[in-house]
């Protein structure tokens, strides 16, 4: 396995960072989150982001296209965006899964969404194994294996004082070969994963919430959730956007900024009808998204057990419990 | 230059072409219809009936609208005034540019209904999306069995599409269109009541039946099709949810596990049947 110490890893970025925009988890406040790497910065290796990664390649506000107008005539005009190559450094597994479920999105089923396609292909994965599971975290339940993230082109692991990598792809292997030089090679094993401190049981989950769309716990479930929609902003697979745009004098731009289903305007339409017109329903939509329709179309849930949301719901909704409801319900 | 739906999919599918709106149409009070080309008079894309197109006034907004119709050179949509978008477009002259990227959705099984008589129902502007199909089986007359119109409105002046109803469609062979109005008025010698009851009373054994409109008239409309026995997988509908994308990604419009975006908005009863009722 390549190690390096830990205490030379600056140089190892700042190495990478001439030939690539370098993002890592970086903690300010009571905020961590990926950032791009610059000289003086401190990489944050403890427990996962408190915002995921998503935004790297689904800002949270995209501009999309300009236009001006002169009378009755409107231009319009791409922005030209100047994607950089770059280098995802200490991604964790459940976030992996969750790029997984995006590129599903964005991806696949007839269309590829251009903005983010541009991103992605620009991209390695540099993953970093957990050892320590948070409070909230249940990747594991969800199927994922913290030391071993899916998708990843270089697999590195915290081995305490030292940092390993093992390539996954012919990408990975370019990169660790690129910097060879930093790199230490050491018969490594990975430490032990910790337990987890909160399960779920997602067997059978799916089929059975096909038969609930009906059932009583989404009028229960729903009743505190204040429709924040603090969940869907944090979680590293929600994916909903908004299109809207800005107006000044005779020209503007048109931009996609997230958006969350959550949201009472989400589906209202023209006339005032909303096919979710209380909490019961847009719960219910959260969830059976989550563990049921993803899973239908595009083959697997729509949760990786990273615990953001149940971390930072005001209100204390667990997705765990919820599943455990499902669990017991009657149908 | 004129762009195929090749081309869209090879292109950014989120951002809108340019378009002119080249010929408008006062059907009703509150519908016109808009003749769209591209800026150098071509059409846009040559969509299959019953697709979408997201169309914009950049600095107004941006909606999904069903194509009616479409001609060499141009696509047509019925839009009705609603909100602001709509209010601006009802203001607009002919000549305006726009925005329009498209086609989106599955479009009318048509080579289901290929060789079949169709009954067509629809209810105020409901009749824009079934417009295209009614248009292609004129068009393509030798291809389909018999063809009828059922279609109601509020009042004479809200009917849509005044001259296909009364002139064009009449003419054509083994066509036959029927038109109600919701109450009776001064000059009116037609039918007057419902759409739901006319269909009844007009007894029309089971066949293909496209129907769309008001969410209340198309429920009445499914219950009398199958009092008349028509089979769940004849009955084809289209439905509405907002929209964003156009193309599955924003999440939208789902129904349960489908996106009526891409999976739609034609849905047969059968397949309703089987989703979620949250539309
Ligand atoms: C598949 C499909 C096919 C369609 N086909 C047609 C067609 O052929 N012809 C046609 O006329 N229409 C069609 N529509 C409807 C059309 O897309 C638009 O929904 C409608 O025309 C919107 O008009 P607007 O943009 O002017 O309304 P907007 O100005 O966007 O507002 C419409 C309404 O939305 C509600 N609303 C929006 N934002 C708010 C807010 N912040 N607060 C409160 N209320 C709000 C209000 O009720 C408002 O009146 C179709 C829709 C779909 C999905
Ligand atoms: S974070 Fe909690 S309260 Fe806010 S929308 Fe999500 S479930 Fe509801
Ligand atoms: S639903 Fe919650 S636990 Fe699951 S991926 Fe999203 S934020 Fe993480
Ligand atoms: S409109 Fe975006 S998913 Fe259908």
């Amino acid at each position: 396995m390549k190690t390096i110490v830990k205490s030379r890893l600056a140089e190892l970025l700042q190495t990478m960072a001439q030939d690539f925009r370098v993002l890592v988890p970086v903690k300010s406040e009571a905020i961590s989150q990926f950032v791009p790497w610059q000289e003086g910065l401190t990489v944050n290796l403890e427990g996962n982001t408190v915002l995921p990664p998503k935004d790297i390649f689904f800002p949270q506000t995209e501009k999309m296209y300009k236009f001006k107008v002169k009378g009755s005539s409107v231009d319009i005009e791409e922005f030209a965006e100047d994607v950089q190559k770059q280098v995802i450094f200490g991604i964790r597994s459940c976030d992996m899964q969750s790029i997984d479920c995006l590129d599903k999105v964005f991806l696949t089923k007839g269309y590829e969404d251009q903005f983010y396609k541009t991103k992605r292909e620009k991209t390695l994965l540099v993953a970093l194994s957990c050892t320590k599971p948070q409070d909230t975290c249940f990747c594991e339940s969800m199927g994922l294996n913290p030391q071993e993230a899916p998708g990843a082109d270089v697999q590195g692991y915290d081995l305490g004082d030292a940092l390993g990598f093992v390539a996954k792809t012919p990408e990975g292997e370019e990169l660790l070969a690129k910097y060879g030089s930093l790199f230490t090679e050491v018969n490594a094993v990975p430490q032990k994963v910790e337990g987890f401190n909160l399960k779920a049981d997602v067997a059978g989950i799916p089929e059975k919430l096909a038969k609930m769309f009906d059932h009583p716990i989404w009028g229960e479930v729903s009743q505190k959730c204040l429709g924040c929609g603090a969940c869907a902003y944090l979680c590293p697979t929600c994916h909903c956007f908004d299109i809207s745009g800005t107006v000044k004098g005779d020209q503007g731009y048109k931009f996609r900024c997230w958006d969350c289903c959550m949201f009472s305007e989400y589906t209202r339409m023209a006339g005032g009808h909303n096919p979710r017109p209380s909490k019961k329903e847009r719960v219910r939509n959260r969830f059976l998204h989550k563990l049921y329709y993803f899973k239908d179309r595009y083959g697997q849930l729509l949760c990786t057990g990273c615990g953001r949301c149940i971390a930072k719901c005001p209100v204390g909704m667990d997705i765990t419990a919820i599943i455990e409801k499902i669990k017991e319900a009657e149908v | 230059m004129s762009v195929s739906t090749a081309d869209i999919k090879r292109i950014n599918p989120l951002i809108p072409i340019r378009g002119k709106i080249t010929k408008i149409v006062q059907e009703t009070p509150d519908v016109k219809t808009f003749h769209i080309t591209t800026l150098d008079g071509q059409k846009p894309f040559t969509p299959l009936p019953g697709q979408l197109a997201m169309f914009s006034i950049p600095q107004v907004g941006e909606a999904m609208f069903s194509i009616t119709s479409q001609g060499p050179n141009h696509l047509e949509m019925s839009i009705k005034e609603v909100g602001q978008l709509t209010r601006f477009l009802h203001e607009v002259e002919e000549g305006q540019e726009c925005g329009i990227r498209g086609p989106y959705g599955n479009g009318f099984p048509i080579d289901y209904c290929r060789g079949k008589d169709l009954l067509f129902i629809g209810g105020g502007i409901g009749l824009a999306p079934v417009r295209s199909l009614i248009n292609y089986c004129v068009e393509n007359r030798k291809d389909f069995g018999k063809l009828i119109v059922v279609y109601g409105a509020r009042s004479y002046a809200d009917l849509v599409f005044k001259e296909d109803l009364f002139e064009n469609w009449p003419k054509v062979e083994n066509m036959e269109v029927f038109v109600t109005i919701d109450r009776a008025e001064e000059g009116w010698n037609g039918h007057v009541g419902f759409v739901p009851a006319y269909v009844e009373e007009l007894n029309i054994s089971p066949m293909v039946t496209i129907t769309c409109g008001p969410p209340i008239m198309i429920k009445f409309v499914l219950q009398s099709l199958a009092k008349m026995g028509f089979n769940d997988k004849d009955v084809i509908t289209t439905l509405e949810m907002r929209m964003k994308c156009g193309i599955g990604k924003c999440g939208r419009c789902n129904i349960g596990s489908c996106y009526v975006c891409l999976d739609g908005p034609v849905f047969t009863l059968e397949q309703l049947k089987l989703l979620p009722p949250e539309y």
